[in-house]
């Protein structure tokens, strides 16, 4: 069964409701048949957007929440050197940012596949997939 | 199916065996069992925390992946 690494797009869209994402990302997080993982820097990356773009620091605490459940699921990946020199390279060759590419990098090293709503920069490349079709393909592949 | 080889001490294999005996089946699937039955709790687990986390989350403007760009430290 295929482990799905979330970037900080899937994990703010669950969390709000006018999010043209909002339901598939939404039932990605409360999928029981399929094991979810994140990076590091999707901490940072919501908490971000809480602040400064929604003007909500009340939703920090859950965005984060919704994170450390995620450590004792498929895990939050930590970004080291390694990580992010491949995530320069990515970065490099497909005219992304490092951040962007650090999730791809993420994903690359684990074995994992990534889903983002960024259809621009990372499902446009097939970098990354849409929650929606994530989901389906990784039910798809159950065991059971 | 791949197989594997595993360490274990050799108290907790004699539990699996005795397992094993107790179902009238083999070593390989009861700890497939096991490992399958931790894995499935644990993403129950997340999924009950994850619903009672997004209950009644309020609206913000959408385009969580612009977002996400137009917030991030600037070159």
């Amino acid at each position: 069964m295929t482990t799905l690494l979330l970037d900080a797009s899937v994990l703010l869209a669950a969390f709000d409701p006018k999010d043209d994402q909002h339901e598939p990302a939404r039932s990605l997080l409360e999928d029981e048949a399929i094991t979810l993982a994140t990076l590091d820097l999707a901490r940072h990356e919501v908490a971000n957007v809480a602040v400064r773009a929604w003007r909500a620091p009340e939703s920090v605490a859950p965005l984060l929440a919704a994170i450390e459940r995620l450590v004792d699921d498929g895990g939050v990946i930590s970004s080291t050197d390694t990580l992010v020199t491949r995530a320069a390279e990515i970065g490099e060759r497909q005219m992304i940012s490092i951040y962007d590419a650090a999730y791809a990098a993420a994903a690359d090293e684990a074995g994992h596949r990534l889903v983002s709503c960024d259809k621009r920069d990372l499902v446009s490349k097939d970098l990354a997939a849409l929650p929606a079709t994530a989901r389906s393909e990784a039910r798809a592949s159950r065991r059971d | 199916m791949a197989k594997v080889m595993v360490s274990l001490p050799d108290d907790l294999l004699a539990e699996v065996d005795a397992e094993a005996r107790r179902g009238g089946t083999t070593r390989s699937a009861v700890m497939r069992d096991f490992a399958d039955a931790a894995l499935r709790r644990r993403r129950e687990s997340r999924a009950a925390a994850m619903r009672s986390l997004l209950n009644d989350a309020p609206p913000h403007g959408g385009h969580s992946a612009e977002q996400v760009k137009a917030t991030r430290p600037g070159p």
